[in-house]
């Protein structure tokens, strides 16, 4: 029996990882103690900008209990400078802890390591830094500016990043259009934040120079050759232990941290433990880049859009790692849900002294969704049409599938008019209109929202080569996995995979035991992910919704490698063909002679104890890897045409609101998504990552802000001033579902997990947006605050956003 | 985010404390619920060299209705006001304010007193206590003494008391029988300080006319405030829609608030305006509701 | 250095002694002390709930109180929940509802609508969301969580049992 005919795929297995969490044996970092450990804390900027004159670390050093103090120079003299993840043609000297300059508030500057964090801190308090300040700029549009400061000196109007990608005839759907429609869209820096912060041990061996790393990360590979090229030594001297995070969200990337320790633990002769704490984490770990978009759109009078164009900056903070990333990823929801023929996007990524960038839920995503669907209903209300109209008349047809987009993503399956149509009789829209008019003769604002969007996922990591060009020696999508069948006739699963909340375990145990005729609870995936025992390649990890599609594709090879092995033993041992062997349950038959049997358990212990028997594949054991590569996953054509992502899920989201026309507060009554990410592996886990996703969109619409002032000082560095949204603060996410299967994966499934976090925002922009339609005032900015809205109406504005530029 | 290191005594008796508040002068700062204290030494915005632990000082902890009005310890929980059926029954408005501060957890160990002393323009319950002419009684090794709580705030989170006093209670006058009350605020969530909060008390005369009005603002200003402008319009006349908006209109006229990340000046003055509004028809309502029940 | 306190108290059930140092929290006590890491650590200023424990029966942040705070008094964490025989009833709809992800919010959580049951054994939805709005979750959206308190107190096995 295969797995596409399987038992286990398709049902909502209660998890594999709950019985340890729950019991709170769960294993996460900060669980993990080992003799002798210090702890690290750091001494962090407390200026935007400014030059470093000196560091007198004396008296750190002498307190009692301090092993080690680190700082910028040291790194300097240790290790080579930094890299770009994408990278750049400049390379600025930076390194894990600031050299010469500091570039954002909270930017560590010294570490420390000490007998515990306490004594860490104290010692971090003794540390004098004498530093020139600088002026520092927030804004990126200012500080493209000629005589605007320069954050990295090599950096000429901070723009690490320009580039100019059109596709298909932009002119021409200029020319022929009807209207032209212009918007300034801008979107504002927030973060997932996972409850358990980063965390990282290090221990160095002296004898054999080897570092043991147990830490965060969500790219093992990727971070382990970045660590080791740091510190000019081999990968293969690292060994990388992830336990199973509380939450990553794509926050969890940051190679810094594990340089800093891996030092740290070598200058203390000891292993040193560092356990980020919030205020750390909101100040200086990363935030989503904020951004300008300015859009038009080439139209005709009945809502058919012919082209768009898109100038977009991207604030990166003061961090060349993730350079050009928000901006190359929005490459792959460009066109959104919609028959655009001809687009161009005009990026810019660029410094400032804010904290730099990191890949939060989405990636750049949510923008560009953000984006397209504040411009769809813009087109609307423009051309005095009806949004729902507009969606529908420019969707593209479930009969166009799979579908190739200008910037060259090939959309696998879908069926956005059937989304909508369910979002619609899910939230009662007919029903909320009639509503709503009787509200509005009242006085009452109810607003209704909708976003339908692509939800991109598995990226294909080719697509730096716009940037870096076509030399770079990351590319593709792909993972490893290795399956091993024990003599109890249970299955161990290694994969490249982590675990960060999403279930992966429980469903490569689903995938795997359909494979093997297992039960679930017979297949093993442990959650820690250990280079010692786990393959993987340079895309390994997980991100961008990467695991449907690459790690599964992986899991199956592995798997169907052992299932061979399996059944060409029993044949051997049965005396049968292979063609007439039935596995389930733990056991293989003979089709048509039911005395014939043999237990995987009695098979898998033969191929480890008897290797005297004849072994039909050659060797003895039972364990196969299996390394996949996405075959789709190609490097960009001579138009820049790449396929960014991979596979494209997709959902609509309503919600109904009700703002209060005095204060302007806004209560979100109703949540609804329904959603099509293809064939659903464990419905419970797809559900609870749509609710999740939905939250984090919803959160950064309406609560959640990093607020800067002028100076680069950050606003809001608590969970008092950092706003997220508690369980009495958003309604039960309502939901429903379509599955249309990815013809290109093993087994139809295409990735969720980013989703809501792409699309809920646009929704949210929608519904307030309609509330206020008695006032006229238009929404091209987030997030939605009720003092700001006040402002805009006191001032009788029409505009809730940023000016247009 | 550890705090600096510290001394740290949990004295068995008041004298003890006082003692040692008096001994440490200044260096040592009084530990109650801990619930707004620790996160400042957790963030090392506060480093007391010494910590007085009065939690085992249970005579600060009572809860008495007296002589029209009601006495509370200032180590009193915060938990167990809020499901006081005394309070409840004499001071509803306290019952509704304590409701809405922060989360379970925090209440269970929270005191009022505590809430009091740390003068938050925005909580709730020095809001309820502006209300109701609170009176508190401190104490130090010199000697006791009563403070009125519009003379004990004295600017953004200071107050009157001196480094060797300790709060040993507060008492709040009751409003008439048969006063309506509403206490409400707003906050960006459930749970957080107020940007805004109103507590508004209201009774009325046999001809039904206002012989009793409180408004009390929190978040508008350093300290919470009682707004004499809206009660001088209310009293002596017929609690109307109409009264009741130029009450709300001339209370957000007289404060002058800050501008903050979470809200602007101008925003805070509508929503003075609103809720004091508000506050006033819902407290309104329940008086009719009682008297149309007595 | 400060001198360290001596303290004796009960946490689960069975007594211990120890020196600490006096700014030592309680959370980082019971986690580095004890050794009881199923209470997290999530924001250290009281907002998150990660390290809700139960203090004479009633939950409180640990991460505000002093471990020399808790000398004579019975604290009661997650690890207490799951016996032998297996997982308390509260566990049980977590997992049976997809009530947890990365499970780091899990423990306090669960405490928290513990103290909510054994108040209130038939909450409203408006009531078990207004309880747990003191416990951050950055994975779920709530709505499982939700539907496990509810599932929990639905099949009537929590609740009015006050036994630490």
């Amino acid at each position: 029996m295969s797995a596409t005919g399987g038992k286990w795929v398709g049902q909502a297995v209660p998890r594999t990882e709950d019985p340890a969490l729950l019991v709170s044996r769960g294993g996460f970092i900060d669980d993990i103690s080992l003799p002798g450990m210090a702890h690290a804390a750091y001494l962090r900027s407390p200026h935007a900008h400014a030059r470093i004159v000196s560091i007198d670390t004396q008296k750190a050093l002498a307190h009692p209990g301090v092993y080690a103090v680190v700082t910028g120079e040291d790194v300097a003299r240790w290790t080579r400078p930094q890299k770009g993840r994408v990278p750049l043609h400049f390379s600025p000297k930076v390194y894990a802890l600031a050299f010469e300059k500091v570039r954002f508030v909270g930017e560590p500057v010294v570490a420390v390591a000490a007998v515990d964090r306490a004594t860490a801190e104290d010692a971090v308090d003794l540390i004098e830094v004498e530093y020139e300040p600088l002026p520092a700029i927030v804004n990126p549009e200012q500080a493209m500016k000629p005589g605007a400061p320069t954050v990295f000196e090599e950096l000429e109007n901070n723009t690490l990043w320009h580039g100019t990608f059109p596709y298909g005839d932009v002119e021409g759907a200029f020319a022929n259009a009807d209207r032209v429609i212009e918007e300034r869209i801008t979107i504002h820096r927030y973060l997932s934040t996972p409850l358990e912060t980063f965390g990282v041990i290090a221990q160095h061996d002296p004898a054999t120079d080897t570092l043991t790393i147990w830490g965060h990360t969500q790219q093992p590979a990727q971070d382990r050759h970045a660590l080791a090229a740091s510190l000019g030594i081999p990968p293969s001297q690292i060994r990388l232990i992830v336990p199973p995070m509380g939450g990553a969200f794509g926050n969890k990337v940051r190679p810094l941290f594990l340089i800093i320790l891996a030092l740290l633990a070598r200058a203390a002769g000891r292993p040193v433990k560092w356990i980020e704490d919030r205020r750390e984490n909101l100040l200086a770990l990363g935030h989503s880049a904020d951004g300008i978009m300015d859009v038009s759109a080439a139209v005709k009078s009945d809502g058919t859009i012919l082209g768009m164009k898109f100038r977009n900056i991207e604030n990166e903070g003061a961090g060349i790692d993730f350079a050009g990333r928000h901006n190359l990823l929005m490459l792959s929801n460009i066109v959104n849900c919609y028959r655009v023929p001809a687009v161009s996007y005009d990026g810019y990524s660029v410094v400032t002294n804010c904290c730099p960038v990191v890949a939060n839920r989405g990636i750049g995503k949510p923008f560009m969704c953000f984006s397209v669907e504040r411009m769809v209903d813009i087109i609307a209300s423009e051309l005095h049409l009806d949004r729902l109209e507009v969606r529908r008349r420019n969707f593209i047809q479930p009969e166009e599938f799979p579908y190739d987009t200008p910037s060259g993503q090939t959309y696998d399956s879908g069926d956005y008019p059937e989304l909508l149509r369910k979002a619609l009789d899910l939230i009662g829209y007919e029903d909320f209109r009639g509503e709503q008019a009787e509200a509005r003769k009242k006085g009452r604002l109810l607003g209704f929202g909708v976003a339908v969007g692509v939800e991109p996922g598995g990226s294909n990591l080719s697509y730096g080569m716009l940037i870096s060009g076509p030399t770079q020696l990351l590319s593709g999508q792909g993972e490893a996995a290795r399956i091993r069948m024990e003599t109890d006739g249970t299955a161990t699963v290694y994969t490249g995979s982590l675990e960060a909340g999403q279930g992966h375990a429980t469903s490569l145990a689903q995938i795997v035991a359909d494979e093997l005729g297992l039960r679930v609870n017979q297949v093993r995936v442990p959650t820690t992910f250990d280079t010692a025992s786990h393959p993987s390649v340079l895309t390994s990890g997980v991100y961008s919704n990467k695991f449907n599609g690459h790690d599964t594709a992986a899991a199956i090879g592995a798997a169907k490698k052992v299932r061979e092995k399996l059944l060409q033993r029993a044949a051997s041992q049965l005396e049968a063909n292979v063609q007439d062997l039935e596995l389930k349950d733990g056991t293989i038959t003979v089709r048509g002679t039911p005395d014939k049997a043999l237990t995987v358990a009695q098979v898998a212990t033969r191929a480890y104890w008897s290797l005297a028997d004849p072994q039909p594949d050659g060797e003895p054991g039972l364990e196969a890897v299996y390394y996949y590569s996405n075959p789709r996953a190609r490097k960009p054509d001579e138009k820049n045409r790449v396929r960014v992502q991979l596979g494209f899920a997709s959902a609509a989201h309503v919600a109904l609101v009700e703002v209060d026309p005095e204060t302007f507060e806004i209560k979100l009554k109703r949540y609804g998504v329904v959603h099509d990410c293809g064939r659903q592996i464990n419905p419970a886990i797809v559900e609870g990552q749509v609710h999740g996703a939905a939250a984090h969109g919803i959160a950064a619409a309406l609560l959640e802000e990093f607020v800067y002032d002028e100076g680069g000082q950050l606003l809001t560095t608590s969970f008092m001033d950092y706003l997220k949204p508690t369980a009495a603060d958003l309604p039960t996410i309502e939901g429903d579902h379509l599955e249309t299967p990815s013809p290109f994966t093993p087994l139809g499934t295409k990735g969720i997990g980013e989703g809501g976090a792409v699309i809920a925002p646009a929704a949210i922009a929608g519904a307030v947006e309609d509330a206020l339609a008695p006032l006229g005032i238009r929404i091209t900015g987030l997030p939605i605050t009720p003092t700001r809205l006040w402002e805009v109406v006191s001032s009788k504005g029409k505009r809730y956003g940023s000016k247009k530029g | 985010m550890k705090p600096a290191p510290f001394t740290y005594f949990a004295p068995r008796t008041l004298d003890d404390a006082l003692s040692l508040l008096e001994e440490h002068n200044g260096e040592a700062k009084v530990l109650a619920g801990g619930q707004s204290l620790v996160p400042l030494m957790n963030f090392r915005l506060m480093r007391p060299g010494y910590l007085v632990d009065i939690n085992g000082l249970k005579e600060l902890s009572q809860l008495k209705v007296a002589g029209g009005r009601l006495a509370l310890g200032a180590l009193t929980r915060q938990v167990e006001v809020e499901r006081s059926a005394e309070v409840a029954r004499s001071l509803p408005i306290l019952t509704e304010a304590i409701a809405l501060v922060a989360h379970p957890a925090i209440r269970n160990r929270g005191t009022v007193g505590g809430s009091l002393v740390h003068a938050d323009p925005s909580a709730e319950i020095p809001v309820v206590a502006t209300a109701l002419e609170a009176e508190l009684e401190l104490k130090s090794k010199k000697g006791g003494r009563s403070v009125k709580l519009e003379d004990f705030y004295l600017g953004y989170l200071t107050t009157d008391i001196a480094p060797d006093e300790l709060l040993l209670g507060f008492s709040l006058a009751l409003p008439p029988a048969g006063a309506g009350w509403s206490f409400s605020e707003y906050a960006r969530r459930h749970g957080d300080f107020a940007i805004v909060a109103v507590a508004a008390l209201l009774a009325f005369d046999k001809a039904g006319k206002t012989n009793y009005a409180r408004v009390a603002l929190g978040g508008v200003g350093p300290a919470p405030t009682r707004s004499p402008e809206a009660e001088e319009l209310l009293m002596g006349k017929e609690p109307s829609d109409a009264l009741f908006r130029q009450a709300a209109k001339a209370g957000a006229g007289a404060i002058d608030p800050e501008n903050d990340i979470h809200a602007s000046a101008s925003y805070r003055r509508q929503l003075a305006e609103v809720y004091v509004r508000r506050a006033l028809e819902v407290a309104r309502g329940r008086i009719r509701r009682a008297s149309s029940n007595g | 250095m400060a001198d360290k306190a001596s303290i004796a108290l009960t946490v689960n059930g069975k007594e211990y002694r120890a020196e600490v140092e006096p700014r030592l929290s309680l959370v980082d006590f019971l986690r580095h002390g004890l050794g009881l890491t199923g209470t997290h650590v999530g924001c250290e200023h009281g907002v998150c709930g990660a390290c809700t424990v139960l203090l004479n029966g009633e939950t409180v942040r640990s991460c505000l109180l002093f471990a020399v705070q808790a000398d004579g008094m019975k604290v009661q964490t997650i690890e207490s929940l799951a016996t032998a025989q297996g997982l308390h009833p509260l566990q049980r709809a977590f997992h049976e509802n997809h009530g947890l992800q990365c499970g780091f919010c899990t423990p306090g959580m669960i405490l928290a609508a513990l103290e909510l049951l054994r108040r209130n054994p038939s909450p409203t939805e408006e009531e078990i969301r207004a309880c747990i709005s003191g416990n951050l979750c950055m994975c779920t959206g709530y709505v499982n969580i939700v539907r496990s308190v509810q599932a929990a107190a639905k099949s009537g096995a929590v609740g009015g049992d006050r036994q630490p």
